[in-house]
């Protein structure tokens, strides 16, 4: 046991655990005794502190996602002009907590004819995979984030992909048209929507060096300018592609609760219903913190966590920790909820696409225009470093400058333009205009059939 | 396409368009829901509901003189009056003959709230009220008598 801990455990724990914060150790040793503590301390260190971390995490983003839930019931309800959850507790600030207790009393049902296996594991499947990201999340400085693995972007890619893989099998396994339907939309729209989310990125990688996420934070903070002003057509073929990719409005194809009854969990009840509900609402976290993370500059806010204009930090990483944890959580909240807001507040604006025009966005528009940010961010990149010196000098005022500006006034206008060339033949299509191209066609046809009776 | 039509299709101007009415619409002042049984709302002015027979405020008895007008100008025929001749003593003079009301009955349930009934009392004795909560559980109880109609009806109040 112990040689297994030693060999196996402890590198790998190395590799993923950071290091016990001080308050812990001061907690456990004052509960238990001091010299136990330190003898079982890289016990503490790479098992214990770890898992008391995951369990808190679990708990405060389970009961966040059940909040989400709430807000967005109430933003809906304040764009329709009514009040929302009112009566369980003050403001229906309960109404969480009846929801769980609803979901989970209700009856389990697995329809006749469905898969048994596949059925009651796809849902496990999207929710751990939902999950499993947050072990990387850059939710606030030092012991606030679980681990920072060095490819934490792509591993978040990764297992977001995953959760998809929930989505398909529960509509195959459930045995009915609906669900079906929903989870071949899924698995076309994910297949789309990654790629483009993909390249998006690699324009803002190329500032960052780097995919660990705390990496990324400090490699923002260290320039002195949040990616967003270097990427603004990153951030927003990013965002787009998030959208699609945790299935909201105006893409949320795979459930069209309008033409599919609910899409894929048409056939689901009860808990495992609710587990799709909240690896949904967590993949939605997860896209607003990623987006956060990378091109809004994470935990760190110039004037509270790091010096602006020469005048230090309003709370001070060295001399008080634990507060700097804390300062930098909430900023990072205060940066993802907007995030949130928005994704809610498209949901309740926009009307969904057809199918065609879902496949026409992801791959005639995202994805180009992703692939030309990347080109053209690069030749900038080089030329502004060429000229002006290089972009990680926080002092090189000049070039930071010269770079957003470049990237605002010479590469947008060149990938529109670009848009426009690859759909010149297909951008005005409106319905009306298909309308009349189908007549026109039909015309056509029939022209073409008389001319040959008539031979 | 004009200058103007290409500028919006790629700044997605329609899209803000329609975001920046979504927003526009989270006014709390604007919100129309009301909490009705903690709240009750507010009925128009002309609003008409449930039939009273209102009483003397001095004597305490009722102004109804039996005149039958209201249930000849009803539409539905759902008021129904009952009388006798009684000798009644009114302002001094003993030993007159006169109509005196003994039931009154008003079938809600048929009652299309026209407000002719109310038009063509005399005395202004039967009143249509703004009260609104007329729903019942029987058909039966839809027919109001003359005690409910001129004490309203026992209000089961709203608890938690």
């Amino acid at each position: 046991m112990r040689f297994i801990f030693f060999a196996l455990l402890k590198p790998m724990a190395k590799t993923f655990a950071l290091f016990t914060p001080d308050w812990f150790i001061d907690l456990a040793s004052s509960a238990i005794s001091a010299e136990t503590v330190a003898q079982y301390r890289s016990l503490i260190d790479y098992v214990i502190w770890p898992l008391v971390q995951i369990a808190l995490m679990l708990f405060i983003v389970a009961t966040l996602v059940a909040y989400l839930v709430y807000a967005e019931r109430k933003v809906s309800a304040f764009i329709q002009a009514r009040l929302g959850p009112m009566r369980v507790g003050p403001w229906g600030l309960l109404q969480p907590l009846a929801d769980l207790i609803k979901l989970i009393s209700k009856e389990d049902i697995v329809p006749d004819k469905a898969d048994k296996f596949i059925f009651p594991v796809a849902p496990m499947i999207s929710v751990i995979a939902g999950f499993t990201v947050l072990s990387v999340l850059p939710f606030g400085p030092s012991w606030l984030h679980i681990s920072d693995v060095n490819i934490g972007l792509l591993f978040v890619f990764a297992f977001s992909s995953v959760g998809v893989l929930g989505i398909i099998m529960a509509g195959w396994s459930s045995n009915s048209k609906y669900p079906l339907l929903g989870g071949l939309r899924s698995s076309a729209q994910m297949v789309s929507y990654e790629v483009g989310m993909g390249l998006a990125i690699v324009g803002a990688l190329m500032f960052t060096k780097t995919l660990s996420m705390v990496g990324i934070i400090n490699q923002q903070l260290q320039s002195g300018v949040w990616n967003i002003v270097y990427q603004p057509l990153g951030f927003f073929i990013f965002f787009t592609c998030g959208l699609a990719e945790t299935n909201r409005t105006p893409f949320d194809l795979p459930e069209g609760e309008s033409e599919l009854v609910g899409g894929f969990h048409t056939e689901y009840s009860g808990f495992r219903w609710s587990l799709f509900f909240l690896a949904e609402y967590t993949a939605m976290l997860v896209v607003s913190a990623v987006a956060t993370t990378l091109y809004l500059g994470g935990w760190h806010l110039w004037g509270v966590t790091a010096p602006l204009w020469g005048m230090g930090p309003l709370v001070d990483p060295q001399t008080s920790p634990n507060l700097y944890a804390v300062v930098g959580l909430l900023i990072f909240a205060a940066k993802t909820a907007p995030l949130i807001y928005v994704f809610m507040w498209f949901r309740w604006t926009f009307p969904r696409y057809r199918y065609d025009q879902l496949m026409d966005l992801g791959w005639k528009w995202l994805t180009p225009a992703a692939l030309a940010n990347i080109v053209l961010t690069g030749t900038i990149y080089l030329v502004v470093k060429e000229f002006l010196g290089p972009l990680d000098d926080p002092a090189n005022l000049g070039a930071k400058i010269a770079m957003s500006l470049a990237m605002l006034l010479v590469a947008t206008p060149i990938v529109f333009a670009l848009l426009a060339l690859i759909n010149r033949r297909t951008a005005g299509y409106d319905i009306a205009e298909q309308r009349r191209r189908q007549v026109m066609a039909r015309a056509e046809r029939q022209a073409r059939i008389v001319a040959a009776e008539v031979k | 396409m004009s200058w103007k039509k290409v500028f919006s299709k790629f700044l997605l101007f329609d899209l803000f368009k329609g975001l920046q009415v979504t927003f526009k619409q989270q006014v709390p002042s604007e919100i129309i829901t009301e909490q009705y049984p903690k709240v009750r709302p507010v009925v128009s002015e002309r609003f008409r509901g449930a039939p009273r027979l209102n009483l003397d405020p001095d004597t305490g008895e009722t102004l109804c003189i039996a005149c039958n007008l209201c249930a000849l100008a009803c539409p539905e025929n759902c008021i129904e009056v009952g009388w006798e001749n009684r000798e009644v003593v009114a302002h001094g003079r003993p030993g007159q003959k006169r109509k005196v009301l003994t039931t009154f009955l008003f079938d809600t349930s048929r009652c299309l709230f026209c407000n002719l009934c109310a038009e063509a009392c005399p005395t202004n004795c039967l009143e249509l009220t703004q009260d609104f909560e007329l729903a019942s559980y029987t058909r039966k109880s839809f027919i109001w008598d003359r005690e409910m109609l001129e004490h309203g009806r026992e209000i089961v109040k709203y608890k938690r």
